[in-house]
């Protein structure tokens, strides 16, 4: 009672500060009669005030470019430059502005498919936060003076004989290659190092010794009947994946007729995204590699009848039985197998070959005379730099498109070494650790606005044509290097005299023989085939198998550095839509973490979020992440993830709402996750990405994940499951030879009447019925259809805050399951959207109608009917509804123009989820009408049905018989989520056929 | 007291508010209609001329309405197809023409006569004439605008060294919302007339908004569609909510 009269003053002074003269009772307006006043005279002004709406100018082109149609989409063949896999690329352009990435379905590796980096290029293209102009000493500079100063200095450097070393990664283009030799060929010291984040150099140097040529072999997943690998994540950041994604599904469509699918195996360490997708997994600690791989060759050549010399050590986590039946299942499918490895040891890998070659795969299911050129690094010329960058004996350093003092995070002098080299360039397109060290900073185009080439394979080559001017003033690498040779050109034109006295005179019998013409069909197409560059060597030599090393046990954990499918590559540092990409196993957005074993996390008693230190023992790097407890990683393994902490990332710190709660997605003086990078170590010639003797310390301070799923577990709690330990339909499962037996196999029990309607059935479905097939089977959850929906329909970035709130706003998310234990567990992917339901719980509750069914089957959301009541997101079975908590920023002018006009931008309050691409089925629709057609089957693609690597996808007119949508229905493996709901959703799923024999495992019944 | 001073306040405030909305009572419009909406162009292009009087078909002009969602506004270089030529106002043309009649009686009336027999009033005439029509402003004031917004040269049509040609900053007539998308080609291939929507715009000196493009104004017309046909054929003309909003 004391503090009475404390709040009555607190009181008065608040009321004081309204705008009414005297707030007490006595006074002669009350505040509730002001209002009153208030709201009267506003309601007169705005009706007396309906007056015109803000003069708008429409600016027309001066002169229209010819085939530029104003608010169409306009597709431009190209070719993607986010990684070096070089995938083909459909850059959709409209009125002049790329929008939108789709896969070149005409194009041989990709084949349609376009992965999440490449689905999330525009958003980096308008990005506020790019160079504009090159800068000097950090200062910003015109390329004239810049040119001068540097030509003036490299001047100096060839008088004086100093060493030039130029650092990119891996260079698919033919013609950049050219002008960087080119260019290195001035002086009489100059090297050129190749710098992979993730290197596959070991790779490289075992095909030197094996066929005497330093090649990476072009792996053909589609031919491949038995597939064996060990740690290769290939449907997930490996070298090509969405090729290998593309060749991989192409064998995974059993049909009632052809029963048949590949059998794939995946031996790791942690839980990869290949690993979820593999018929079989058995995970073993990574320095266990080198024996296992040992024994499985000496299994296959007691098979083949060339039994090995020396027979390898017993041991590893692998039973014998298991490699005997692993190199059973090879030997039988020889000339049709495959095994590959990741590993970073050029032992292991001589291992590899030996067993490719024993099994014949060579010439079958890899190729080494056409070889692939994705991955050039080369780990001894990086080493040979640090060292002499450390005895200063480097005169100019040059790095492009790599951040040099980012990757050789291991090297803690090297960022002093790098200030004393007298000349330092660098080409990135942010001020990252090199650039902001560098005496110059030449930034580098937007592959979006630079002409460009690639030669993934050899004999497949590939153009990257510009869809828009520079909107900085930024130049190629190719025309820097130009200019300081003495020799300027503008890339286009470097192009074409490249391409007419290299690539042309390689053309295919089929080809054109006029250069113009060959020149114009590989513009359109995208590529053109022409003959390989016949490759050295080739013949097999054995290479000695070395005996792998006995490793004794230790209690220290293993450490393994990865990249995540979501975030490949640093360079991708600064694209929202990539750091709000969930992994697609581990389901976390916006950094890195540690991911630790169940078995680990029981022994350290560790929970997800906890931070703790990882050492490397040495008094060398250590790092503080939260935890993530993984199922499925091997015991005593920690993996985190490389490419985070990357310069510049704080840029995050307010993405997202900012209102009284909220909590920053970076904290203070921090980045977006942290380097990893200090990790890798050199050994063995190669840079390594695992590593043992790491220790792990408990800080006892927490950070929550941000993340998208939080219930893991298809398996019933016993405690609410009636009779225990059931298992949800929700995935559902099969084996081969039960499938092959029974192609309904695997269909749970009915215990529900689908026949009872609660509706009347008065609207027959005339006209269009437009419904969606996903293949589970095919699914691989690599996640590139959430990053094309994202792109397609103008979805807000949300940041941690919200992220960890469970308010995502994408309208596509891709659940993943774990069912049972241990070396049986199946892992589920099953991408979840509207399912447009007939009978749609989400329509009856609506109160104000802002949920309605179409007569097309569509259940369609009107943003400007809907009040946020919630109560359909509430009724949802499926929870794929979205909530506007908040006006989520589009402040930046710049990144506004990554907005789709066709799709609404949604305001705060109103609920939406996936639409179907509705804006694309109406944008057909025209098309056909305009033309006196009806609407073809597949000439109206989803955004997620485009982009997706492994076809998985299938959308169109459930009406018409013959449609692939109907048939993919008709198909035995079809089943509804949640069918007994009887909410008849149009979206269909097809059953996961596992290649594996039937387990008799506890809490499965429905399997087999 | 302090109440009834504040409720007759509020009823005269009332009461002449009230006055305020019964005299524009006769173009009260519902909010965002914004029909009539008749705003000064940067170049008073005529309608009426062109597709009236010339008779000029609407898609010579507005070619995308025909293959995309926006009919568009054509581009600068659309007018320099006939403009690069006709330099003159309309009004200067026809005089051109009467001029060139009168000359041409002239002309017939001493053809074949030798010169010492042609009246002097018959020269004089012909002198007035040349001076008429020397005294004609080419090119038009409208017609500079155009060329300046292109950075033409007059005489030679060319474009001028160093200038780059501009857009020119029409204002905006038919303005919907940005969560209603009209697609004319839609339309447009069905036979639905550009008339249906924009009123009689061939006969209009500046171009107003005739309908009120309000969605019941859109969604009458796909149920009377539906109902009747367009031009004899049947269509169905969807009112489905995401044909127009997505």
């Amino acid at each position: 009672m004391t503090q009475l009269p404390d709040k009555s003053r607190t009181a008065d002074a608040a009321l004081h500060s309204l705008p009414v003269e005297q707030a007490d009772a006595s006074s002669p307006v009350s505040r509730r009669q002001f209002l009153e006043a208030a709201g009267f005279s506003l309601s007169l002004a705005a009706v007396s005030g309906c007056g015109r709406a803000p003069v708008e100018t429409a600016l027309p082109f001066p002169v229209q470019p010819a085939g530029v149609i104003p608010g169409q989409l306009q597709y431009f063949a190209s070719t993607c430059a986010g990684c070096p896999t070089a995938c083909g690329l459909l850059v959709g352009t409209r009125d002049g502005r790329p929008l939108k990435m789709e896969g070149l379905p005409e194009h041989p590796l990709s084949q349609g498919g376009l992965c999440a980096v490449g689905q999330a290029l525009p958003i980096g293209l308008y990005d506020s936060h790019r160079l504009t102009g090159p800068l000097s000493a950090g200062e910003s500079a015109e390329w004239a003076t810049v040119d001068q100063e540097i030509i003036q200095v490299l001047g100096q450097i060839k008088e004086q004989r100093q060493a030039v070393r130029l650092v990119t990664p891996t260079i698919t283009s033919p013609t950049l290659q050219a002008h960087v030799d080119a260019f290195l060929a001035q002086f009489e010291n100059a090297k050129h190092i190749v710098l992979d984040a993730v290197s596959s150099s070991a790779i490289l140097d075992a095909h030197e010794q094996t066929h005497s040529a330093r090649v990476l072999p072009h792996y053909q997943l589609d031919k491949a009947q038995v597939l064996v690998s060990f740690g290769a994540d290939f449907l997930g950041t490996w070298i090509s994946p969405v090729e290998f994604t593309a060749a991989w599904s192409s064998r995974r469509e059993p049909t009632e007729e052809h029963p048949q699918m590949s059998y794939h195996v995946q031996v790791e360490s942690r839980m990869s995204l290949t690993g979820t997708n593999a018929d079989t997994r058995f995970t073993i600690a990574p320095r266990e590699q080198h024996l296992v791989l040992s024994r499985l060759a000496h299994e296959v050549a007691s098979l083949a009848g060339r039994p090995l010399a020396v027979s390898p050590p017993l041991g590893g986590s692998l039973p014998d039985t298991e490699i005997a039946s692993m190199a059973r299942r090879l030997w039988e499918a020889r000339g049709e197998s495959l095994v590959l490895c990741d590993a970073q040891d050029v032992a292991t890998q001589i291992v590899v070959n030996n067993l490719n070659h024993l099994l014949g795969a060579y010439g079958e299911t890899l190729d080494v005379n056409r070889p692939s050129q994705q991955r050039q690094g080369n780990d001894r010329d990086l080493k040979q730099l640090i060292e002499e960058l450390g005895a200063d004996q480097v005169g100019a350093l040059l790095v492009a498109d790599v951040d040099l003092l980012h990757e050789l995070a291991a090297q803690p002098a090297l960022a002093d070494a790098v200030r004393r080299v007298p000349l330092t360039i660098s080409f990135a397109q942010r001020e990252d650790e090199f650039a902001s060290l560098a005496k110059f900073v030449c930034p580098d185009h937007h592959l979006l606005e630079s002409w460009s080439d690639a030669e993934p394979i050899s004999g497949l080559v590939s153009l990257a044509q510009p869809t828009l001017r520079p909107l900085g003033k930024t130049r190629s690498v190719l025309e820097s290097l130009a200019a300081w040779s003495g020799q300027p050109a503008t890339t286009y034109e470097a192009l074409q005299q490249h391409w007419q006295q290299a690539i042309h005179p390689r053309r295919q019998a089929a080809a054109p023989a006029e250069f113009v013409e060959f020149w114009e069909r590989a513009l359109h197409d995208g590529f053109i085939e022409v003959a390989a560059v016949a490759t050295t060597g080739g013949e097999f030599a054995a290479g000695a198998m070395e005996p792998p090393a006995q490793h004794s046990p230790s209690d220290d954990f293993s450490l393994l550095l990865y990249s995540k499918a979501s975030m490949p590559d640093s360079r991708h540092a600064h694209n929202p839509w990539l750091q709000e990409l969930p992994d697609p196993v581990s389901k976390v957005t916006w950094g890195n973490y540690v991911c630790v074993s169940s078995a680990d996390a029981e022994k350290h008693s560790l929970e997800d979020g906890d931070i703790v230190k990882v050492s490397a023992g040495d008094g060398g790097s250590e790092i503080e992440l939260p935890v993530l407890v993984q199922v499925g990683q091997h015991p005593g393994v920690l993996a985190i993830a490389l490419a985070y902490g990357c310069k510049g990332t704080d840029r995050f710190a307010k993405v997202g709402p900012q209102w009284l709660e909220s909590r920053p997605t970076v904290l203070e003086n921090e980045l977006v996750g942290k380097n990893a990078a200090g990790f890798v170590e050199f050994r063995d010639g190669a840079r390594q990405y695992n590593r043992s003797g790491v220790t792990l310390t408990k800080t006892g301070r927490q950070r929550e994940l941000a993340t998208t799923q939080k219930y893991n577990s298809l398996e019933v709690p016993a405690n609410i499951a009636p009779r225990g330990g059931l298992r949800r339909d929700v995935v559902q499962h099969t084996t081969l030879a039960a499938f092959a037996q029974d192609a309904h196999a695997g269909a749970p029990e009915q215990h529900h009447d689908n026949k009872t309607q609660l509706w009347p059935e008065d609207h027959p479905k005339s006209g269009h019925a437009w419904g969606m097939v996903v293949d589970l089977n095919k699914c691989t959850g690599c996640s590139a259809c959430v990053v094309a929906c994202q792109s397609e329909n103008n979805i807000p970035v949300v940041g941690y805050d919200e992220v960890r709130r469970q308010r995502e706003m994408h309208w596509m998310r891709i659940d993943r399951y774990y069912t049972g234990e241990g070396d049986a567990m199946l892992v589920d992917h099953q991408p979840m959207m509207c399912q447009h339901c007939d009978n749609a719980p989400c329509e009856t509750v609506c109160p104000v109608l802002a949920t309605v069914h179409s007569s097309e089957g569509l259940n369609e959301q009107v943003y400007n009917r809907c009040v946020g009541t919630r109560y359909c997101a509430n009724n949802c079975p499926y929870k794929v509804r979205r909530f506007n908590w908040f006006k989520y920023e589009h402040d930046d002018s710049l990144q506004n123009l990554v907005l789709n006009p066709e799709v609404t931008v949604r305001s705060r309050g109103v609920m939406e989820k996936c639409s179907l691409c509705v804006q694309r089925i109406e944008a057909g629709k025209v098309k056909a009408r305009s033309h006196g057609q009806p609407v073809a089957d597949g000439a109206i693609q989803t955004a997620c049905q485009q982009s997706c690597p492994a076809n998985a996808i299938v959308f169109g007119d459930m009406n018409d018989t013959e449609s692939k949508v109907h048939a993919a229905q008709e198909n035995p493996r079809s089943y509804h989520v949640l069918e007994e709901l009887n909410v008849r959703p149009s979206v269909s799923y097809l059953r996961v056929v596992k290649n594996r024999e039937e387990k008799d495992r506890k809490g499965e019944p429905h399997i087999g | 007291m302090q109440q009834r001073v504040i409720t007759i306040a509020l009823l005269i405030g009332l009461c002449f508010g009230l006055s305020l909305l019964a005299s524009t009572m006769t173009n009260w419009r519902m909010p965002d209609n914004q029909q009539g909406y008749a705003p000064e162009q940067p170049i008073a292009y005529s309608h009426r001329l062109h597709a009236g009087e010339l008779g000029i078909d609407c898609k010579f002009c507005h070619s995308a309405a025909e293959l995309g969602r926006h009919a568009g506004i054509p581009s600068s270089d659309v007018c320099m197809k006939c403009h690069r030529y006709v330099t003159a106002s309309y009004d200067v043309t026809q005089e051109k023409l009467r001029i060139a009649d009168d000359e041409k009686k002239l002309l017939d009336e001493i053809e074949g006569k030798p010169e010492d027999q042609i009246s002097a009033e018959t020269m004089q005439a012909l002198k007035d004439l040349q001076a008429r029509a020397d005294a004609l402003k080419v090119p038009s004031s409208q017609l500079q605008k155009l060329y300046k917004f292109l950075a033409l040269d007059e005489e030679t049509m060319q474009p001028k060294e160093g200038a780059t040609p501009q857009s020119i900053p029409w204002v905006r007539v038919h303005n919907l919302p940005d969560y209603a998308c009209f697609n004319h080609q839609a339309h447009v291939a069905v036979g639905v007339t550009c008339q249906t929507c924009h009123g009689p715009v061939e006969s209009m000196e500046r171009v107003r908004q005739y309908a009120t493009l309000s969605m019941g104004w859109c969604v009458n017309c796909h149920r009377d569609a539906t109902r009747d046909g367009v031009n004899g054929h049947e269509v169905h003309a969807a009112t489905d909510c995401t044909v127009c909003h997505h």
